[in-house]
């Protein structure tokens, strides 16, 4: 085998040895990395820590398994964001699937904060801070029905609670009441609470979205129909940093140490792209 | 009949459904209500049920034939029949009339979709990145003008999304995000603006009858 041969035609198991490596060993060694907070991500943070008490936020929590590791970290400092402030809060899922995260990211947060709450009103309460309304299909429903009544959506929570019994619900009729959604997906629902809910009826909407869908959502975020995006984990690295800097709360960031992951793992794809290319123009000079 | 009523459906649908944004009368926005919150809903059932059924007759006509990979249906209609037998009679988190637990271990719905969907998802995901990186290495050459410019960009997105593009150079991170912004931005918008007005093409070609591909075969 010459030297053209090894620089162009490497062995695919090689490559996937090579990622797997530095992909995994720092995972093993976790360690926060600090990052540079821009622009998309503070517009976000700020839509959150702008909404007046009255009002609430809407998380739809979208995300499948497939794009949870991306997205779950945005969906916890959006969480610890939103309780740290007391901001009102709804949560919901347009699909099925994502129902199960959205309940385990909603527990472990509330757990978090409740564990050091000294009393009542220190605590996070299911129906008094949150509401988790479910699942209503298909997502056009819940989309534009909640523009007349979200009690009429959504009758009962996902826990089978009657929505109109529960103490925030009586202040939350429709998206009046209500001052920003944030979608966090990895397909589609971002651009449907654009295209019915903001269009229809003025709502202010956010997305935190996968690195791989980044490109086609700035056009989103360039009109202003977004009033801020967070993108892949770099998306939610920077907010656990605004989340730890502005607000205080010192907790694991397991974006933040993912990054160090990536890192490697975009240095390894750009050394595999140049060795190819070197193989390629040797060969082209050589013909 | 089979063809001309579904025809007339789309069409008297198709029209109210536009109409609530062009003509917010109250009387229209409350039909348009009605029929989404009631009617629709009805129709998703229905259609649920409908493509269940169409699922397991495509697998099971496939399996009686011995079409290419045919066992593979097996697996799809097993686990469908245990999934539905234990979502419908163990419910959720096993609340169900069906005993769903053997000694401390539980076989709800909840433990499936933690212990299989969930990893099994996350698996399929995972191996994408292996993929990238194996076809990046063998088709990102710069053949040509354009592609070397596409080759540069994509190496300042990806250091400059990166912490290390911050140490590199402050300004590394903003060369990046005004790609992104800017350049990126400007192709999407062309294509999104493609993308919306053949989607409205489309759509009045249906609702009007001209394009009667979604009735399938079949005759008169």
């Amino acid at each position: 085998m010459n030297i053209l041969d090894l620089l162009t035609k490497i062995d695919r198991r090689i490559i996937y040895l090579v990622l797997l490596v530095v992909v995994i060993l720092p995972l093993l060694f976790p360690k926060a990395q600090s990052t540079r907070v821009m622009l998309p991500v503070e517009k976000l943070f700020n839509a959150v820590e702008n909404i007046p008490e009255e009002k609430a936020l809407i998380i739809d929590f979208d995300y499948a398994p497939q794009t949870q590791p991306e997205l779950e970290p945005m969906g916890f400092a959006l969480l610890r964001h939103v309780f740290k402030r007391r901001i009102k809060l709804l949560v919901l899922s347009l699909y099925i699937q994502p129902l199960g995260l959205a309940q385990n990211a909603l527990t472990r947060i509330v757990e978090e904060f409740n564990s050091v709450a000294e009393t009542n009103a220190d605590s996070i309460i299911y129906g008094r801070d949150y509401v988790f309304l479910g699942w209503v299909p298909p997502p056009i429903i819940p989309i534009l029905g909640m523009g007349e009544s979200i009690t009429n959506v959504y009758e009962v929570d996902y826990y089978g609670n009657r929505t109109d019994t529960l103490l925030l619900m009586r202040d939350i009729k429709n998206y009046n009441d209500v001052e920003l959604l944030v979608s966090l997906s990895g397909a589609d629902p971002p651009k449907y609470w654009v295209a019915y809910a903001q269009n229809k009826f003025g709502l202010k909407v956010g997305a935190g979205i996968t690195a791989v869908s980044a490109s086609e959502y700035y056009t989103f975020l360039q009109t202003g129909q977004f009033s801020g995006l967070l993108v892949g984990m770099k998306g939610a690295a920077e907010y656990e940093e605004l989340v730890e800097q502005r607000l205080d709360i010192k907790v694991k960031r397991k974006a933040s140490e993912a990054l160090l992951s990536i890192t490697y793992a975009h240095l390894v794809m750009i050394a595999f792209i140049i060795i190819g290319n070197v193989g390629y123009f040797m060969r082209r000079r050589q013909k | 009949m089979k063809k001309t009523l579904p025809l007339f459906l789309v069409l008297i649908l198709g029209v109210a459904g536009t109409l609530t944004y062009l003509f917010p009368h109250p009387a229209i926005v409350n039909s348009d209500t009605f029929f989404r919150n009631e009617f629709l809903r009805v129709l998703a059932g229905f259609a649920l049920v409908l493509g269940l059924g169409s699922l397991l007759k495509v697998h099971a006509d496939k399996i009686r034939r011995k079409r290419a990979n045919w066992q593979y249906s097996w697996i799809l209609i097993v686990t469908f029949v245990i999934t539905s037998f234990i979502g419908l009679f163990g419910g959720i988190e096993g609340t169900g009339p069906l005993p769903t637990r053997i000694g401390n271990f539980p076989f709800d719905i909840w433990t499936i979709y933690w212990n299989v969907t969930v990893p099994l998802g996350a698996t399929m995901f995972a191996l994408l990145a292996f993929f990238m990186a194996s076809a990046a290495y063998r088709a990102f050459r710069a053949r040509s003008t354009e592609a070397t410019i596409l080759l540069a960009a994509a190496f300042v997105v990806m250091i400059g999304v990166l912490p290390l593009g911050n140490s590199i150079s402050p300004h590394l991170p903003s060369f990046a995000q005004w790609i992104m912004d800017v350049p990126n931005v400007a192709g999407q918008r062309g294509i999104l603006f493609g993308v919306a007005l053949g989607g409205v093409a489309t759509a009045l070609k249906i609702i009007l009858g001209i394009e009667r591909a979604w009735l399938g075969g079949g005759k008169e």
